[in-house]
């Protein structure tokens, strides 16, 4: 119950920082348009700025209700009912955001497999939600965990994609998935990036909700 | 709503009337209703909350000038040898208090010396480096800024902290609305919590912080912000609070208050 | 209309004497305060307070048939109710004189 509405009013949040939410929503865009040209660069670029708005915008999220957790919990709320209503809540976004861009690349693109880059998309949406929030367990304030987001974006864009550096970025996976949708090739690579997927879902999830846990643990009284 | 009476009722068993009682008085305030030929709803607001204040009313003695104190009962907070160090730095030690249901406590002293500290403490966010605390298991708190989401409006919080409570949302926004007329307040709909003046805030900070009827009350300078009405309207809120059994915990810079609590715990002199 | 907080500790007083008058059910005392221009007092106030009279057993109830609509709760004053009133009159006027005293100017002059 708690979950669901914790759910309802991040959404609500979210789609009233309309200013944001139309810089978040328009970023992949720009990234696509960039190599429009090279089917496969614009949609591992689309799906990069798929994570990377996802992600800035749970951070967002995170740090606006700071002050509101701990009076949540003393009033009878558990950890998991508000940072997983709040997970549920930004990855509900990222999915209507992945799916819109879908729809574009399908008609504006030659892909090889449709369905492959639509789960490169919803990849990159569901595993920026627990990402993000991670970074903003970890890092109080907007600016360093946007400037934190920034640099992971970037070495992801950067680092050789055979590399270690690579695979041990979150969003190595839709970079595997992405390479099979648009070149081909063993449906191995789409386990792959499932497997890697879902590993930094765990890790990401598992390690916000231990930190939010830690951080919003209430001292137990005895009664009097 | 054709289930007023029906939740009237469930409200007064729930506060400890007898069943029998309870029927004759919800039929009655039926009846009352019916005379001013309104609805029960909209001459008494929501059900439970009017059987709250009737309870309150019932067992109180007879209001004449100069109203009579109520016994104390239960301990709702007991504090023994309590004390908080961050490193070396002690903030303060040695703290006792015992606050009953039906008394306030105010605690003062200058700036810095753990007043809010204290406070989260006894709300439990915090741990005491040193003593004991006892609670009751259920305690609002009201910070002194901050607590708020600023993109939500004050219906939307009331949702969102009935909901940790275990509330159905129609049930916390009448709640809410109807404990904020009481601080003169009428919350606007489109309005957000970052869009308030800093007294509006607060009052939204106050209904947070006893929407889900808590026993004990921990208000740590919540009237700053306010105007002079709205400050007696809160002192006014405080002693009604006291008078319907609750326990009430109030940190406080101004003396002038003091008169009329029952304990005051002075954190700079020690 | 007087404020609120003023007739907080008088309405047990203005409801018995009223009371003394002739007995009347909730929504027509409400009718006299408001008549008499002393306050508008809801429901929410006005009901509690009676049931508390008649709890104190300084006012006694009865139910009586109204021509339209549901039986009414009558009122009646008790001899209790009765001490009560005359009691609380003696503080009203006590009070209400020192305000006055302290409001005219001619205060000023007394000693």
């Amino acid at each position: 119950m708690t979950t669901l509405v914790v759910a309802s009013l991040s959404a609500r949040e979210v789609g009233r920082r309309w200013v944001a939410l139309a810089l978040v929503v328009a970023l992949p865009f720009w990234f696509y348009l960039v190599r429009r040209d090279a089917t496969g660069q614009s949609l591992r670029m689309l799906t990069l700025g798929i994570g990377w708005a996802i992600s800035t915008l749970t951070l967002f999220v995170v740090n606006a209700s700071r002050g509101v957790d701990p009076r949540l919990r003393l009033t009878g709320a558990s950890v998991i009912s508000i940072i997983g209503g709040r997970l549920l809540a930004m990855t509900g976004v990222g999915v209507g955001l992945a799916l819109g861009y879908w729809v574009l690349t399908v008609v504006d693109q030659e892909v090889r497999h449709p369905w492959a880059a639509a789960l490169m998309m919803l990849l990159s949406a569901v595993v920026a939600a627990p990402f993000g929030s991670l970074i903003g367990a970890l890092l109080p304030r907007e600016l360093e965990g946007a400037l934190a987001l920034l640099s992971v974006v970037a070495v992801q864009m950067l680092a050789d994609p055979a590399g270690l550096t690579a695979k041990l970025m979150p969003f190595w996976s839709t970079r595997e998935v992405g390479t099979y949708a648009v070149d081909g090739g063993p449906t191995t690579m789409v386990w792959h990036g499932l497997a890697h997927a879902g590993a930094t879902w765990l890790l990401c999830a598992g390690a916000t909700l231990a930190i939010f846990h830690w951080r919003l643990r209430l001292v137990r009284y005895p009664e009097p | 709503m054709t289930d007023w009476p029906a939740a009237f009722e469930a409200e007064l068993l729930r506060l400890g009337v007898q069943p029998g009682r309870a029927r004759r008085l919800a039929d009655e305030t039926t009846q009352q209703a019916a005379e001013t030929a309104g609805a029960p709803g909209e001459v008494f607001g929501p059900a439970h909350l009017y059987a709250r204040h009737l309870v309150a009313e019932l067992s109180a003695p007879a209001a004449a000038p100069g109203r009579t104190r109520f016994e104390a009962g239960p301990v709702m907070l007991s504090l023994a040898g309590v004390g908080k160090r961050y490193r070396r730095q002690t903030v303060f030690s040695g703290v006792d208090l015992t606050v009953r249901g039906g008394e306030v406590a105010a605690i003062v002293g200058a700036n810095g010396c753990g007043k809010s500290t204290l406070l989260r403490i006894c709300a439990g966010l915090t741990r005491p480096s040193a003593g004991t605390v006892k609670r009751t298991p259920r305690v609002g708190l009201v910070p002194q800024d901050g607590g708020t989401a600023g993109w939500l409006t004050a219906e939307e919080h009331f949702t969102l902290f009935g909901s940790a409570a275990g509330l159905v949302s129609g049930r916390a926004r009448s709640t809410g609305v109807h404990l904020a007329t009481r601080l003169a307040w009428r919350p606007a709909r489109q309005q957000r919590a970052q869009q308030m003046s800093g007294g509006t805030r607060q009052k939204l900070n106050l209904v947070l912080g006893e929407l889900h009827a808590p026993d004990l009350l921990l208000l740590d300078e919540p009237y700053q912000g306010f105007d002079q009405g709205t400050y007696v309207d809160f002192w006014q809120q405080v002693f009604a609070w006291r008078d319907a059994g609750r326990a009430i915990v109030v940190v406080t810079h101004l003396l002038h208050d003091l008169q009329n609590v029952d304990h005051v715990l002075d954190l700079g002199e020690r | 209309m007087t404020p609120r907080p003023w007739l907080h500790g008088f309405l047990d007083l203005c409801l018995l004497a009223m009371l003394r008058e002739r007995a009347d059910y909730g929504y027509g005392l409400s009718q006299r305060l408001a008549a008499a221009g002393v306050a508008d007092v809801p429901g929410g106030t006005l009901y509690p307070a009676l049931l508390r009279l008649e709890e104190q057993s300084l006012a006694t109830p009865s139910w009586a048939p109204s021509e339209a609509g549901p039986r009414r709760k009558y009122y009646a004053i008790t001899g209790a109710g009765l001490d009560v009133l005359g009691g609380q009159a003696d503080d009203w006027r006590r009070f209400r004189d020192g305000v006055d005293s302290l409001l005219s100017p001619s205060a000023v002059r007394h000693d």
